[in-house]
């Protein structure tokens, strides 16, 4: 009696081969951009949105060809950061997506152009109370269709915002292909450096990139005496001026905690409109060492 | 998955999907030697897993929007390429509660935008429709309501690329 491998196809809709057909138009869509950098950390609330989104814009600033994708679908930040919450996206003359802009000029998908934030995203389903077992995969499904279909045309960095998890990020290496580096977000708390070592082993352990690490929050840039103060007194804050390595990982920045940049990511103002603030020169000093690295070579 | 006809040890071939019954598909599947036919039935789960992959269910003979794709997506089957949810009968949006002011019978899948003279729905050239079907499906409904939207506002008659390609512009796209 034949097996399944002795059997081509599956005799009707074939499944795979339309999935795998579907990895194939992603890769050709992104065939213009040079480098997938995705940004994660493992650790919620560290400041992953908000340092991709400046750290895109001040790359956007520098002469480099950008755009972002919101791949965070269960909070999706960057709508509100790039000023384009309502801004639904449209159908362009070659049939792909056309996207909102930030101001800067580089275009961004976020979930948040579409749903507002009172609103919790949903998707339709024919079952009922079980989400659990199929809305990952919805979720990759949708951000397959996005990668597939929007409008990047020729970029030098595609910027992709990643959701919590540890072990999601290798889910998303895999979405992403082999092209990707990983840029993990970490700050000074042991609790935090400890969820980002872990990501920085599930990355390894797959064979992905890691072009290195951000250590965000290392300091408060205090507007009353003009200094960066200490935040957390423990960890890496306190061990070294340019933030403490996660193991051979190289730190490409730290970034103080400031208050004036939390009020431009809520008004939806790039950093690069505001080159006074303590936090624009340790933001633009890290896309600097950013840019370099990917100038130079490939991260491993 | 794969299905085996025994007695001919030969790979069954699809030959229907009927239209979506409660959440379920029934997928009839035939022998091409012996001409013996089964069905497969879907739970709720499992539709909704397959729909979750974003592929279309149907004989591989169908091309993309033949009529077996149109009965998939009329069960969620096809939220890419084939039809336009917000068209297709029992289509819908997969985020249509969300959408500010849309209506019931909007989010019932018909066209958004029924809601009096100021939400009246705007007609849309043959290539303009083939445009918006070209994006995303999750993405249509609301790429649909906001240029109605732009349309209206502007007295425009009826949304043709022109007027697309103005929105574009309008929103700095």
């Amino acid at each position: 009696m034949k097996g399944y491998h002795d059997i081509a196809g599956d005799g009707g809709s074939n499944v795979l081969q339309q999935v795998l057909e579907l990895e194939g138009r992603i890769t050709a869509n992104l065939a213009q951009v040079r480098h997938l950098v995705a940004v994660g950390s493992g650790k919620g609330g560290v400041g992953k949105s908000t340092l991709t989104f400046h750290l895109a814009a001040l790359c956007r600033a520098a002469g480099w060809e950008v755009a972002l994708l919101d791949a965070d679908l269960n909070g999706p930040s960057q709508a509100r950061l790039a000023g384009v919450a309502g801004t639904v996206p449209l159908p362009a003359a070659d049939g792909r997506l056309a996207l909102p802009r930030a101001r800067g000029g580089f275009g961004v998908f976020s979930l948040g152009s579409l749903v507002p934030e009172t609103e919790a995203v949903e998707f339709e389903t024919v079952s009922r109370g079980a989400s659990h077992t199929w809305r990952a995969t919805r979720e990759f499904t949708l951000l397959s269709e996005v990668l597939e279909r929007a409008e990047w045309g020729r970029l030098d960095a595609l910027f992709v915002d990643l959701p919590p998890g540890a072990e999601r990020v290798v889910q998303f290496a895999d979405l992403l292909g082999p092209r990707a580096s990983f840029v993990l977000i970490s700050i000074p708390s042991e609790l935090a450096r400890g969820v980002v070592t872990r990501s920085i082993a599930a990355l390894r352990s797959a064979g992905r990139p890691i072009a290195g690490t951000v250590e965000n929050m290392h300091g408060y840039a205090c507007s009353g005496c003009h200094s960066v103060q200490p935040l957390f007194r423990t960890g890496s804050e306190s061990r070294s001026e340019g933030g403490a390595a996660l193991g051979d990982v190289p730190v490409l920045g730290t970034v103080p905690f400031d208050p004036e940049l939390a009020r431009l990511c809520d008004a939806g103002i790039p950093v690069t409109e505001r080159p006074d603030l303590p936090s624009y020169g340790a933001l633009q000093a890290t896309a600097r060492v950013l840019m370099g690295l990917f100038e130079e070579e490939r991260p491993r | 998955m794969k299905f085996l006809c025994v007695p001919c040890d030969q790979p069954m071939k699809l030959a229907e999907v009927a239209p979506p019954d409660r959440g379920s598909l029934s997928v009839r599947y035939a022998c091409p030697e012996c001409g013996y036919e089964m069905a497969m039935l879907t739970n709720p789960f499992e539709t909704q897993m397959v729909q979750s992959l974003g592929v279309r269910i149907g004989p591989e003979a169908n091309p993309p929007g033949g009529p077996d794709s149109l009965a998939a997506a009329a069960a969620g089957i096809v939220p890419s390429g084939a039809a336009e949810e917000a068209k297709s009968s029992g289509g819908k949006c997969p985020f249509a509660g969300m959408i500010p002011g849309l209506s019931e019978s909007a989010k019932d899948g018909a066209a958004a935008g029924t809601n009096g003279a100021a939400t009246a729905p705007v007609p849309w050239t043959d290539a303009a429709t083939a445009r918006l079907e070209s994006i995303p499906s999750f993405v249509r409904p609301m790429a649909r309501t906001g240029i109605e939207q732009f349309a209206r506002e502007r007295g425009y008659p009826a949304v043709d690329e022109k007027v697309l390609d103005e929105a574009r512009d309008f929103f700095g796209m």
